[in-house]
């Protein structure tokens, strides 16, 4: 369980405050959406959420993340990441550079944890059985595609073995079919008990995966509650999130007199 | 050295890379010690200079050591995998942040590489002429160097904090999936080639190695 | 007039990224073009302003094969926003980076300053004009980034993904800017993998796989049902409003009006 509690936080140098009166709990197990508008602070609940604000980029943190029971107020940032782990849009910037194959990437995460090798090859083992990579680990990770990057990234996180993995926009970047890979990954993962955040734009994405969705809008939690719920919300646009497909249309035939349920008997 | 750059089949690349690499500094030595060096045989004058024998001679020895530094770092540079030694230096105590790094600046360069040619395309999209005159090239400078820096320094806050999530910041060794195979042969190698050094060394303090003239 | 006649591309490792395709793009069309990372979709667009070569065939604008020209000179004919801002971001201020391209094109004094406050108003950088690009989002330095290419004036746009990572309402203020450049006559191209957003602003679909064109015509052709097994062949999906109209026997609705459209007249 990860139980989030934010007063406030600032960037270190900056007097404004990013974040303010925020509550979230991840469950065991749980896929959370994070939606809202871009510069609402998203990126920034991610990396407290993670622990990385303050532990590695500074700042001011009035209030307390807990992860599992433990404060993460006193834990370095080796000690937070076999907690709690952020992941980024950009493939790219998440490759280490030092690895030949996709295998030795994703062992990067448990080397530099200190661990024996027999541990450190059961962990990647582990980590491409659990997104189904197996294809790609003699890959060079500098010649996958998008989709397949980002899987890498994902399990590289996945094999410091946290209970709790939040990623900042994992399909930015990606074609369909690459978005469609880490949907189903990721489902995959929560049915193994990990809690997962996953901030994104693709409200259709996150439709058919999150269990809830939380919406911030200058810097605080202004809806948290079950997907269908937040996501029929009237004001989710005003708010500066696109609903998903299915909400657009149902208020589209609303508006045009038509009883939306005949779309409803219609899902192809 | 010669005969293990043959084995190794990068003699003919060697020398060529040694020479080009020595020339600039060979002209300048032998422009300044031929005319320069104090001595009592003199060969030819142009105007105030005279060019003396021991000029000539020790021109000539100091192209043969530098000629012999170029080649031996080159053969080095050639024949060893970068990645192999740094990770075999980490295994016998380079910290582990000093290997981090020395890899990291490798792979940095053909990254930058290629973000240069993507930015490259990007601005000439826009009208920035790179095959022009002189002075459109320098006028080409700051949007072709500057979004290099600047997207490299954005990018940077990201990646490093990607690495923390995996733990780079760990102080302490850590067990290497990487080994790089020794053998037999190269160890006698290796010993022969210090015993070697050890020799010479001593032979030249004690004024017995054989001289050029 | 855009014509692309037998275009083959092959990369120096051996690649054929675009495999012999033919087309035809006129003046003021909206053109959408889609399909999977690898399809060979930025490939080809980058034929159409000189960034790339054709290994075979050729790439005619208003008669004149692009091969005859520098990217420089084909830069007045055909502006192209790349997908990552930061990939050409320099300037010190918003302004000077607008103004970057439409110098380089020609422009000077009013038409100059025209053209630039245009392109700040269309993407909403007005106030901005000072900031500095790197103070501003991600997502509104890919603005920046439309801007400074919209204020090229140029006849034909090309956009990579102009719709990836923004948010709601950075999506409307794209789509507003793809219907302007429309009706100022301007020809608009756009890559991009936003089904909902390519059948709302654009009249022409052509879906690309393995550097070949497989389909190509208006959104209602291209989203229609007999056509979703060539879409399932790239991995695309049709919209939501498409799947729903036809299983409803609505006929190809692709987009949301033109389901509710069809249900109101049933």
């Amino acid at each position: 369980m990860l139980e989030l509690s934010v007063e406030s936080y600032r960037y270190p140098g900056y007097a404004r405050n990013v974040l303010h009166d925020i509550a979230l709990r991840l469950g065991d197990g749980e896929i959370v959406g994070l939606v809202g508008p871009n510069d609402a602070g998203k990126s920034t609940l991610c990396l407290v959420a993670a622990g990385l604000a303050p532990a590695s980029i500074g700042g001011v943190l009035m209030g307390t993340l807990t992860l599992d029971g433990t404060p993460a107020a006193g834990l370095k940032t080796h000690e937070l990441a076999e907690r709690a782990v952020v992941g980024f849009q950009n493939p790219n910037t998440q490759r280490s550079g030092l690895a030949a194959t996709v295998f030795e990437e994703i062992a990067v995460g448990p080397m530099n944890l200190g661990l024996e090798v027999p541990e450190i090859v059961a962990r990647t083992r582990e980590a491409i059985a659990r997104l189904r990579l197996e294809a790609l680990i003699e890959r060079d990770p500098q010649r996958l595609s998008g989709g397949q990057a980002q899987l890498v990234a994902i399990a590289s996180l996945l094999a410091m073995r946290p209970r709790h993995v939040i990623l900042d926009e994992p399909t930015a970047q990606l074609d369909p079919e690459g978005t469609r890979l880490v949907g189903e990954a990721l489902k995959a993962l929560a049915d193994d008990g990990t809690s997962l955040l996953v901030a994104e734009h693709k409200t259709d994405l996150l439709d058919g995966l999150c269990q809830r969705v939380v919406v911030i809008d200058g810097g605080t939690l202004v809806r948290d509650g079950p997907t269908a719920e937040v996501f029929a919300d009237p004001e989710l646009e005003t708010l500066g999130v696109e609903p998903p497909a299915r909400v657009r249309l149902r208020r589209a035939a609303e508006a045009a007199g038509i009883d939306p349920r005949v779309l409803e008997g219609a899902r192809a | 050295m010669l005969p293990a750059a043959i084995v190794a089949g990068v003699a003919r690349r060697l020398v060529r890379v040694s020479f080009l690499l020595t020339l600039p500094i060979a002209i300048s030595v032998v422009l300044v010690s031929v005319f320069t060096r104090a001595g009592e045989t003199v060969l030819f004058e142009i105007g105030p200079f005279d060019a003396t024998l021991e000029g000539v001679d020790f021109a000539a020895q100091t192209l043969v050591r530098l000629f012999a530094i170029s080649t031996s770092i080159g053969l080095f540079g050639m024949t060893t995998d970068p990645r192999a030694f740094v990770l075999d230096l980490e295994r016998r105590g380079l910290s582990p942040r000093f290997a981090f790094v020395a890899l990291a600046t490798l792979e940095a360069v053909p990254a930058m590489v290629e973000r240069a040619q993507v930015i490259a395309s990007a601005q000439r999209a826009r009208g920035l002429d790179t095959e022009g005159g002189v002075a459109a090239r320098l006028r080409g400078v700051l949007p072709l160097a500057g979004p290099v820096v600047l997207s490299s320094l954005t990018e940077v806050e990201e990646r490093s904090l990607a690495l923390e999530v995996r733990a780079f910041g760990r102080p302490g060794r850590r067990h290497l999936l990487w080994q790089v195979p020794d053998s037999t042969s190269q160890f006698i190698a290796r010993a022969v080639l210090l015993g070697a050094l050890v020799l010479a060394i001593a032979l030249r303090l004690t004024g017995t190695f054989p001289v050029l003239f | 007039m855009i014509e692309i006649q037998d275009l083959v591309h092959v990369y120096d490792g051996g690649t054929r990224a675009v495999d012999g395709v033919s087309l035809r793009i006129g003046d003021g069309e909206r053109v959408a073009i889609v399909g999977q990372n690898g399809s060979g979709k930025s490939t080809l667009v980058r034929h159409l302003n000189g960034l790339l070569r054709p290994t075979e065939g050729r790439v005619l604008l208003d008669g004149v094969d692009a091969a005859s020209k520098r990217v420089a000179q084909l830069a007045a004919t055909v502006a192209l926003a790349f997908q990552d801002p930061d990939r050409q971001i320099f300037a010190g201020t918003v302004k000077a980076e607008v103004e970057f391209g439409p110098r380089n094109a020609g422009l000077r004094d009013a038409a100059l300053a025209e053209a630039v406050d245009e392109a700040l108003r269309a993407t909403g950088l007005e106030s901005d004009a000072g900031t500095k690009p790197y103070d501003l989002g991600y997502s509104r330095r890919k603005l920046l980034a439309l801007a400074s290419v919209m204020a090229m004036r140029t006849p034909v746009v090309v956009l990579d993904e102009p719709t990836t990572g923004q948010d709601a309402r950075g999506v409307r203020r794209i789509e507003a800017i793809v219907r302007d450049l429309g009706s100022a006559g301007r020809t608009v191209i756009a890559i991009s993998h936003d089904m909902r957003f390519v059948a709302d602003c654009f009249e022409r679909v052509i879906v690309m796989r393995q550097g070949v064109v497989i389909l190509d015509g208006s959104p209602a052709q291209v989203f229609a049902q007999d056509r979703w097994p060539e879409l399932a062949s790239t991995y695309l999906e049709p919209p939501l409003a498409a799947c729903t109209g036809a299983a409803l026997g609505l006929g190809s609705t692709p987009t949301d009006a033109r389901l509710i459209e069809a249900l109101a007249a049933r």
